[in-house]
């Protein structure tokens, strides 16, 4: 009994958190600028480090910011990201924000 | 009465930091700064309230139900979802203060002085509001010492000290002697 009493209480629990959570999430969304979220998919995403940022993400902001070349990202320049971020930066610049 | 005494003690007497050596790692880690340094302060004071106030009601509920040996699983899901909230809030209304505080926001979710006050606030079998003012006390208290400490460090930045002191080294000293400044509080309270 002891053990189905803990499980409904902590099932219960997590439940109620997880709702709580993922409505506050929703509620406190930061605008991102979509072109970041582009970028991010395009890169090889394993973090590696070698474009001098601490992760991929952090790279694809600097990239929007124009704090970074876009050549830096060893491990993605078979797949040609490169060109294909080129593409992006050059395909969404009227909307900069 | 009861309450005055707990609030004040846990600001000065029974100071989280200084007295118990609870919440060591935000202590040194975010005390660099000023600011970065309130910011945690009110950061942990606000989860410290909210989750003594939430967990209240739940050791009543695990109490009644027979189930005390879930009290500290049960009370980390509650802290670790009100840092989580605490973490959105501070990305939506001040990027500036979230970036500074880097990893240690998430950290509040094991910083044992908030588990700690919760498990004590069960253990003293404190009343409800009684368990509010002991919790924004400690955290109170927990932000005096990172307000203290980090002026300290900020004017030790500025001194010609030895090359192998400076840093973290020089900062441990220092929090030790300042402990040893709150050790005159001891005894004075009662409870």
């Amino acid at each position: 009994m002891e053990v189905l009493y803990s499980t409904l209480l902590l099932a219960i629990l997590g439940f109620g958190f997880g709702t709580f959570l993922a409505y506050s999430a929703q509620k406190f969304k930061v605008e991102e600028d979509p072109r970041v979220k582009m970028i991010v998919n395009v890169l090889p995403g394993i973090n590696c480090g070698a474009c001098g940022f601490a992760g991929c993400e952090a790279y694809a902001k600097a990239i929007v910011k124009g704090q970074a070349e876009i050549n830096r990202c060893l491990p993605g320049r078979p797949q040609g990201v490169e060109e294909k971020i080129k593409k992006i930066l050059e395909e969404y610049k009227n909307d900069a924000s | 009465m009861k309450i005055f005494l707990l609030f004040f003690s846990a600001i000065f007497v029974n100071n989280f930091v200084l007295a118990r050596f609870l919440g060591i790692c935000p202590f040194l880690g975010v005390s660099k700064r000023l600011e970065t340094a309130t910011g945690m302060g009110i950061a942990v004071t606000f989860v410290m309230t909210v989750s003594a106030a939430i967990s209240w009601f739940l050791d009543k509920l695990l109490i009644s139900t027979g189930l005390e040996f879930l009290r500290t699983i049960v009370f980390i899901l509650v802290i670790a979802s009100f840092v989580q909230f605490v973490e959105l809030f501070l990305k939506k209304t001040s990027p500036d203060l979230y970036e500074a505080l880097g990893i240690f926001l998430p950290l509040i979710t094991t910083n044992c002085a908030i588990l700690g006050m919760v498990l004590l606030n069960s253990l003293m079998k404190l009343s409800f509001v009684e368990a509010i003012f002991h919790a924004l006390g400690s955290g109170l208290g927990f932000a005096l010492a990172l307000v203290i400490f980090a002026g300290i460090r900020e004017k030790l930045d500025l001194y010609d000290l030895p090359e192998s002191f400076k840093g973290t080294a020089i900062a441990l000293i220092t929090a030790g002697l300042l402990s040893l400044a709150f050790m005159g509080f001891q005894g004075m309270v009662k409870l």
